[in-house]
């Protein structure tokens, strides 16, 4: 057990000594943060250009609706004197007696030159018609814009609906207001107090549905990432400067494994440790005292140490069958796989926390620390039951891939040349 | 006691047979050769003593344990395929090293520094390994064996690859390791220092065992058939003489293989030349080991040669 302290401290202080980890530290969060306002900020500004398009009316009427509908749009994108989203400006087109093939031909010329963003041909029956109706038709040259055909097909919707009503005499003001519509909205359960009331239910909000668990989920990522990569690197290494046999002569590869692994393990719950502590800063300022819940963040060091150790495992036993980097690449693609697989099953899971699939993936071992984690930070979270058979599972699952990643490891780690197949790697875990 | 005994080991890896029923004891307190041509199954054999591979039969005791797993922490160990961590300070690599044979912090530092002294390391302490020399790098792998006080060291090729100088300063550390009472087991293809160091030597070849004794007790058993000659015209008097098996040309003197009595040899040669020199000599550890070693091919092109005067 001291030998494996001994490695896994100087794995430790090595790893947390290199630039690396530093730059990590320091780099990732601001990148993080910067993408995010970098994101919000280019939703807002980007899409600020005057899109001019010209329309071919054939009912003469709609045209003047749309002009007006564009009018309103600039207006309400304008704000004290800011444009906050595209300006959209209509020409109307007048035939002048050439067919409708000449006029498109004109008007894509002048889209190709610019003059133009877009044109659109509205059919003459597109009021009238209501069986098999008949579609407007955009004609671009940016043909992945959207905002200005979305914009087009809701303000024509609109005004087309409303000559619809009009010319079968009812009332559309009446029709909006037997369509009111009624909203549900969700609260967390009722408590009768000690003193007899019913306290009021707490309204749930967007913080923590969605916020606190994917911040948990991003943190359990990338604490993953950062052991899968830093033992894949650290193995490969030792391998390739002929450190293994050294260290086998001193210690069994059992005793080898677990030090580099609890070694790699502890830096990854530094960093994740740092980052949460990072992420509680908010709760403070905020003052949104509910959102520290104590047994969730025990239940969320539970599943990131099981994570990180049968992740860990799996890459230390992949890295000690390979010789070199490149083999290495091919290796860890399958394992890789199973990481992203975990990660975007999690969105099921957020999105469906109770459903047959979520509590399907609480079990499969690979996705059980990421699905699990997500389900308990979203109330009302799972039966306990399922919260400890999940955590058998996945400490058996851990137990497991330790196991079989010190009986590659033993083999693999002497191996020079070709990498193993996979057939090769079951046999070695078998002998 | 004996700090190693190896009885009847056998290790095959697929279809091939590494070690072949392989018996050896080394003696407490010795230095004992390993010697053979590459891929003969020496490294193997080192790995088996030191349990990184478990023979497919036969016994092995290590220092009165049936696995040296047992008493790891007893045994300094320098394998062929060494290195050191590039990033780290020779400091704290050795210290590494010596914690994890479970040596205490304070005694290591004792060590380090005398064995840093020793071997002309003091200066490179704090360095980190990536700046030192290949030559250097070598003596700290050694270090890294010797500082936790091993009763028996283990040493893979320990002289390969190092220039005249560092070799020299490496022998006298393993002769200082002899002489605080540690047993040595070293392979080597350096004949030279084969001779010069060990008592016992054990040569491998194609996994079986081909020697195995004393430096004496093998030149013994192939020294009488060979002399060394000086006769007036060289090489080319010796060639066709019916006791001659073959021969090493060195220019200004030969060395013969014979086929049978000396004092026949020396008969037939005084009726063909003037000899200025003939001496029955102990063959030396290399010829033994060349004549051993040598694929049979090329025994017949060095027979050829030898009758037309050439050089074997």
């Amino acid at each position: 057990m001291n030998r494996i302290l001994t490695i896994a401290k100087s794995e430790f202080l090595t790893l947390i000594q290199t630039k690396a980890f530093i730059f990590s530290l320091v780099l990732m969060p601001v990148l993080m943060v910067g993408l995010i306002f970098f994101m919000e900020y280019a939703e807002d500004h980007v899409d600020v250009d005057t899109r001019r398009f010209a329309v071919i009316d054939h009912t003469g009427t709609l045209y003047s609706k749309l002009s007006a509908a564009a009018e309103a749009h600039n207006q309400e994108t304008l704000k004290d004197g800011v444009r906050t989203g595209p300006e959209f400006i209509p020409t109307l087109i007048d035939p002048a007696g050439r067919s409708v093939d000449d006029i498109k031909v004109t008007l894509s010329e002048q889209v190709r030159t610019k003059d133009l963003f877009a044109f659109i041909d509205i059919p003459a029956d597109i009021v009238t018609k209501v069986e098999d109706a008949p579609t407007v038709a955009y004609y671009t040259e940016t043909t992945s814009y959207e905002p200005l055909p979305s914009w087009l097909e809701t303000t024509l919707n609109a005004e087309i609906t409303k000559l619809r009503f009009d010319s079968a005499g009812i009332d559309q003001g009446l029709i909006a207001k037997l369509n009111t519509t009624t909203n549900v909205t969700t609260f967390g359960l009722v408590k009768r107090a000690a003193d007899g009331t019913v306290g009021e239910a707490q309204e749930v909000d967007e913080v923590t549905r969605i916020f606190l668990p994917m911040f948990f989920l991003v943190l359990m990522f990338m604490a993953v990432m950062t052991v899968a990569t830093q033992l894949l690197n650290a193995i490969i290494e030792e391998k390739m400067s002929k450190i293994s046999e050294v260290l086998l002569g001193s210690v069994t590869p059992f005793q080898m494994l677990m030090g580099k692994l609890l070694g790699v393990v502890a830096v990854a719950l530094l960093l994740a440790l740092i980052y949460f502590a990072g992420g509680l800063y908010p709760v403070f300022t905020s003052g949104r005292w509910d959102l520290l819940d104590i047994p969730l963040m025990a239940w969320f060091l539970v599943f990131l140490v099981c994570a990180t150790l049968m992740y860990g495992s799996i890459f230390l036993a992949l890295g000690s069958a390979c010789s070199d980097l490149k083999d290495a690449q091919s290796m860890m693609q399958p394992a890789m796989v199973l990481i992203i697989l975990a990660y975007m099953g999690s969105f099921i899971v957020i999105r469906n926390p109770d459903s047959n699939i979520a509590i399907g993936m609480s079990f499969f071992p690979t996705m059980t620390p990421f699905a699990m984690m997500l389900r308990m930070a979203m109330p009302p979270g799972p039966p306990m039951w399922q919260a400890v058979l999940s955590v058998v599972v996945l400490i058996a699952t851990t137990g497991l891939t330790v196991w079989a990643g010190a009986r590659i490891f033993r083999v693999g780690i002497l191996m020079q040349g070709k990498a193993p197949t996979l057939p090769e790697l079951l046999k070695w875990i078998r002998a | 006691m004996s700090a190693i005994s190896i009885h009847n080991v056998s290790k095959r890896f697929g279809n091939h047979l590494a070690v072949d029923n392989v018996s050896i004891t080394v003696p407490e307190g010795a230095i004992y050769g390993f010697i053979g041509p590459n891929g003969s199954g020496k490294t193997t054999t080192i790995r088996m003593i030191m349990n990184i591979l478990v023979p497919d039969s036969g016994d092995i005791t290590v220092l009165g344990r049936p696995k040296a797993t047992d008493v790891r922490d007893d045994i300094g160990y320098l394998p062929e395929e060494r290195g050191l961590y590039k990033k780290m300070t020779v400091r704290r690599v050795l210290r590494y090293y010596g914690q994890l044979k479970g040596k205490p912090l304070a005694e290591l530092d004792t060590a380090i520094a005398d064995w840093l002294s020793r071997l002309a390391l003091t200066d490179w302490a704090d360095k980190k390994v990536e700046q030192l020399s290949k030559g250097m790098a070598q003596k700290v792998q050694f270090i890294a064996a010797v500082v936790s006080r091993p009763k028996l060291l283990i040493l893979d090729e320990p002289f390969s690859g190092l220039d005249p100088v560092n070799a020299e300063v490496l022998r006298d550390a393993v002769l200082e390791m002899r002489r605080r009472g540690t047993t040595i087991v070293f392979s080597t293809h350096d004949m030279n220092a084969a001779e010069r160091m060990c008592e016992r030597i054990f040569m491998i070849f194609k996994g079986r065992k081909v020697l195995d004794g004393t430096l004496d007790e093998i030149q013994k058993e192939y020294a009488h058939d060979t002399a060394r000659v000086r006769v007036t015209g060289g090489a080319a008097m010796l060639a066709g003489l019916p006791a001659v098996e073959s021969i090493n040309d060195h220019g200004n003197f030969q060395d013969v293989r014979l086929k049978g009595d000396p004092q026949a040899f020396l008969h037939q040669l005084v009726q063909k030349a003037a000899v200025q020199h003939f001496e029955i000599t102990k063959p030396s550890l290399h010829d033994i080991f060349v004549r051993i070693a040598r694929p049979a091919d090329i025994d017949l092109t060095v027979a050829a040669a030898a009758t037309t005067g050439g050089q074997a």
